[in-house]
């Protein structure tokens, strides 16, 4: 059982120290949860005048592969918005529907490595800037610069560690992919020099592309943030102390073991709230709440949504390790909502939120599941998006489902501000939390197997989201919940802190399930095939015998009424390419019904049944197992059919409507 | 006149013509009916013979709505679930406000309707302005009378409302409300911020509206010939009475915000396809008919303001002078000169 505290809390104190810190600090450490391969202490500065970023960082990197490192990689995500040339503006030109190359110059970002040097025995360090380039391994794109290589004196061995210094200069830019700055609001993300993932293959380092997020390894973050005084700081992980500048600023220390990312937030306007997650079965999480003003009456909305998934989440897949979580609220404008950090999520709401909608609760699920797929089970997001974030919509339409089952279909009116609420339309798991509709209208963007990276950019999300929240949800209806709880919860106890691949995930599938599911991945996951069965035929007739018919009396030339016989004709059609098995329901005017299975992979199948009475109806997949099913519509058929009914009514309410439209024109004249 | 004079008088009028509101009423109907009746055979084909229309015919399907928008065309696109209940009235007044394109598959409709409301509105107003019944002969005969002229005022009226949504609505909405907003970190500041931009616009279109109303007006009650004759003789009536008329003009627009609160409580949701859809149709269609009787309002209301304000304003219809003669002329022809201001007599 879940409970809560919820405070404003009053401008602490300076300095402040943080005494579950220090209570931490006064237990004997735990074992490292991840390998910690990438240990970072950043000291950086926040001009918020000049919206730059001046910062150092030493990083302690220790060589994961069996191979040696002769160069190292480094991702600048920051000159993503450098210029227009860079490869992420690219891809962002040829799918979004908004031109992000008309933006003003005062947009743009970057960041500029001033120093790298690598710490020698005996306190020396080697001057490495000259030697760092910019490559572009994924398309050669010359004007990308969001990959540094930095080719080392010494081959780095496996196991061996290096530590570097390196310093940095960056301008934030107006929000780009859900980082930087408006007005006084800063979020700031991807913001450092950061070192790519070494395998036994190579680099695993991409530019950063407009589909695509991130991968990177574990390790320990130690960083200091120093800002204008009285600005409020969020970030990932707990705040240990705060430090009083001379020059009007605030430096604030904050510190975090076994994540793969740090990002942080600063603003004077945040409202900083704080609940407690209680639940018998798991820890005990503080959840932060950093709240717009103008959304104060919504916190207790963002710690219930947090508080759902702390529970279900940990009771399905795993317990949240973490001590707290940092809900961000971000502001109006900033582009910045509906992120996940390690420990730390941008939720996103509107200032008119009506209750039975989704609007704070559904993005702070989602995000906040982000902690276990994405946070602790670190696939890589630029090759295999669909791991963290096809698994989490799954796992998020589930909780809403459970947690928040009231969910009507909103729209918003009069420049998208003022939104009605429409009573009569609930919205489902699979067509609102597992996102059929645009998957309806793509199912052939990509081939899901295709690198995330190398997705066309106007479908990635549908095949990242939608398809995987879709096959997931087919698969739970396939095995049953328990078997894929069992299989979620398995892969998340193997994979947690590691680095999991798709063929990973499908063996814990096979594995768990007891049952190969080859067949079902070849057709989701390496194909783009697109299911879709129908009724074809369905008839229900009083049987009869034309011809010379044998009866008691002898044979005798004559058409025959076979008395209370009705035979049911039943044809269905696989008319998609995918194949499926399905069961065939049909149901009598007596309510007794009969099911056939089909293996699903001829085109077309023929069932017929002689019964004293008239089928009613018959359904494919009535239980809609294959929610991957593009026309549902055509899955059942009915000798009393209501089409006439639902158009009149349908088309009434399409009258009134038309009227009113009318009647609105009429103004002017 | 008082406003609230002219607008008691304008009910009455309004009420005293119980067949011009259902003609308008009906007009307006069965000039949508066909298109009604060509989306419900999309939607029935679509169904088949499929349960899921079952479920549609009994509530609101919304699974099924999807499959249908994704392979809708034409007429089928402006089927959406916003078009239910109060969401109608909302879609509707949102997309005019925000100036979103109407449709293709229904601008048609909407031409025809407002060149067929052009043309009934001579009748209309020459009808409420003798405030007596004046028979399908004189009613069709000032339409027929006044519909050339009309439409050469409503052509002049649209290059004004053209040049208004085309330019200012851009320059207001899509320049300089972004470039205020741009840093605006609160949605309630630049929702205020875009309130003031309706209400700028807004003022510049009622005043539009308005002049272009009493152009109508007086086109039709002086048996004006021309179209821009009749746009200056509305200026100046506009220009002499602004208080007055802004104030009318805000009394209608009151009385049409209180139909559509009322409408926004009493607007059900998806019903089923018994008795609970004639109810909600009866409803809806209560609503339509209300609305019809605020569009006539606002030209009986504002025809008696402008009937009031002339030196013959106490004349009476009776007894009755045949068309087609003016309304001006019967005022004249009949009126008593007890009635007249004394410095006439």
């Amino acid at each position: 059982m879940a409970g809560s505290m919820l405070a404003a809390s009053a401008p602490p104190a300076q300095p402040v120290v943080n005494r579950a810190a220090i209570q931490d600090s006064a237990v004997p450490p735990p074992a490292p949860r991840s390998p910690r391969n990438a240990n970072y202490t950043i000291s950086a500065r926040l001009d918020p005048a000049r919206r730059t970023i001046t910062g150092t960082e030493r990083l302690s990197w220790r060589n994961p592969a069996a191979v040696p490192a002769t160069t190292l990689r480094f991702h600048l995500y920051y000159n993503a918005w450098r210029n227009t040339g860079s490869t992420w503006m690219r891809e962002r030109a040829l799918g979004a529907t908004t031109r992000v190359d008309q933006r003003p110059l005062d947009d743009f970002g970057w960041i500029d490595v001033t120093s790298i040097g690598a710490e020698g025995t005996g306190g020396t360090t080697a001057d490495l800037t000259s030697r760092a380039r910019f490559i572009a391994p994924d398309d050669g794109n010359a004007d990308d610069r969001t990959v540094m290589e930095v080719p080392v004196d010494t081959p780095i061995a496996p196991g061996q560690t290096i530590t570097l210094q390196i310093a940095w200069t960056s301008r934030i830019p107006r929000t780009f992919a859900r980082t930087g700055a408006v007005g006084n609001f800063f979020f700031i993300a991807q913001w450092f020099p950061k070192i790519g993932v070494l395998e036994d293959a190579g680099w695993n380092a991409h530019q950063f592309h407009s589909p695509t997020e991130f991968f990177a390894d574990f390790g320990n973050y130690d960083v200091q943030l120093t800002v204008p005084e009285g600005w409020i700081v969020g970030a990932t992980g707990v705040e240990r102390d705060r430090r009083q500048g001379p020059d009007g600023t605030t430096t604030h220390h904050y510190y975090q073991e076994d994540v793969h990312d740090f990002a942080w937030t600063t603003s004077p306007d945040y409202l900083d709230q704080h609940a407690l997650f209680e639940d018998a079965k798991l820890p005990r999480v503080d959840i932060r709440l950093l709240l717009q003003p103008e959304h104060v009456g919504q916190a207790e909305r963002h710690f219930a949504a947090a508080r759902a998934t702390l529970k279900y989440y940990g009771e399905w897949f795993g317990p949240y390790p973490y001590t707290h979580l940092t809900v961000v609220d971000p502001a109006w404008q900033s582009s910045a909502g509906g992120m996940e950090y390690p420990t730390l999520l941008t939720a996103g709401s509107r200032w008119l939120a009506p209750r039975g909608t989704l609007s704070p609760e559904g993005v702070t699920i989602h995000e906040a599941g982000h902690q276990w797929w994405y946070g602790l089970v670190a696939s890589n997001e630029f090759e295999h998006a669909w791991m963290d974030e096809g698994l989490n919509t799954f796992a998020t339409a589930r909780v809403i489902e459970q947690a928040f089952p009231r969910n009507d279909y909103v729209k918003r009116y009069f420049g998208d501000f003022v939104p009605w609420v429409f009573r009569g339309h609930p919205l489902t798991r699979q067509t609102d939390g597992d996102r059929m509709g645009p998957y309806r209208l793509s199912p052939k963007g990509d081939a899901q197997s295709t690198p995330t990276f190398r997705y066309w950019p106007a479908t990635a999300s549908v095949i990242t989201y939608n398809k995987t929240a879709l096959w997931l949800h087919t698969l739970e209806r396939l095995l049953g919940w328990e078997t894929v709880q069992r299989i979620l919860s398995t892969y998340f106890s193997r994979w947690a802190f590691r680095h999991p691949a798709p063929q990973d995930f499908f063996a814990v599938v096979n594995e768990v399930s007891g049952r190969d599911l080859t067949w079902f991945f070849d057709q989701v996951y390496r194909g783009s095939t697109v299911f879709d069965y129908g009724v074809d035929t369905f008839r229900s007739e009083v049987s009869t015998v034309q011809g010379r018919v044998d009866g008691e009396q002898g044979p005798s030339p004559r058409g025959e009424l076979k008395p209370s016989r009705v035979t049911t004709t039943v044809v269905v059609r696989r008319f998609g390419e995918g194949i499926f098995p399905v069961d065939v329901r049909v149901v009598f005017e007596n309510q007794e019904e009969v099911r056939w299975h089909w293996d699903g992979q001829d085109r077309w199948k023929l069932f017929q049944v002689e019964k004293p009475v008239r089928a009613s109806f018959v359904q494919v997949d009535p239980e809609n197992v294959l929610l991957l099913d593009v026309n549902y519509t055509n899955n059942s058929a009915t000798l009393q059919p209501q089409a006439k009914a639902a158009a009149r009514k349908w088309s009434l309410l399409w009258l009134v409507w038309l009227q009113d439209h009318l009647l609105t024109y009429g103004f002017f004249v | 006149m008082k406003v609230t004079t002219a607008f008691r008088d304008g009910i009455r009028r309004v009420n005293g013509a119980p067949m011009v509101l259902v003609g308008m009423f009906s007009v307006t109907l069965l000039i949508a009916l066909p298109l009604s009746y060509a989306l419900r055979g999309m939607i029935a084909t679509h169904f088949g013979p499929s349960l899921a229309a079952d479920s549609a015919a009994a509530g609101a399907n919304y699974d099924w709505w999807q499959e249908f928008s994704a392979q809708a065309t034409g007429l089928g696109t402006t089927f959406v679930p916003s078009i239910v209940g109060f969401g109608a009235v909302l879609d509707n007044l949102s997309g005019l406000l925000d100036n979103l394109p109407v449709a293709s598959t229904i601008a048609g409709v909407t031409a025809a309707w407002l060149v067929v409301w052009s043309f009934l509105s001579g009748g209309v107003i020459d009808r409420l302005a003798r405030a007596r019944r004046t028979r399908s002969l004189g009613f069709f005969g000032a339409c027929g009378m006044h519909f050339w002229r009309l439409l050469r005022l409503g052509a002049c009226g649209w290059l004004f409302y053209w040049i208004l949504f085309t330019y200012l609505h851009g320059w207001i909405f899509t320049a300089w409300l972004p470039r205020l907003t741009r840093d605006v970190t609160a949605e309630r500041t630049a929702f205020a911020v875009r309130l003031l931009g309706y209400a700028i616009f807004g003022v510049l279109v009622v005043v539009v509206n308005v002049v272009f109303d009493y152009a109508r007006v007086r086109l039709v009650v002086e048996d004006r010939r021309g179209g821009i004759g009749a746009l200056a003789a509305g200026i100046r009536f506009v220009a002499r009475h602004a208080a007055s008329v802004l104030g009318l003009y805000a009394v209608n627009a009151v009385a049409f915000l209180v139909l559509v609160t009322i409408y926004a409580v009493v607007a059900t949701r998806a019903p089923g396809a018994g008795l609970s859809m004639w109810l909600t149709l009866a409803v809806a269609e209560g609503y339509i008919l209300a609305r019809h009787y605020l569009k006539l309002l606002f030209y009986a209301s504002e025809t008696a303001f402008f009937q009031g304000a002339l030196a013959h304003a106490g004349y009476t219809a009776a007894p009755a002078v045949v068309w087609p003669d003016s309304p001006a002329a019967e005022t004249i022809v009949n009126a008593d000169p007890a009635a007249l201001p004394e410095r006439w007599r």
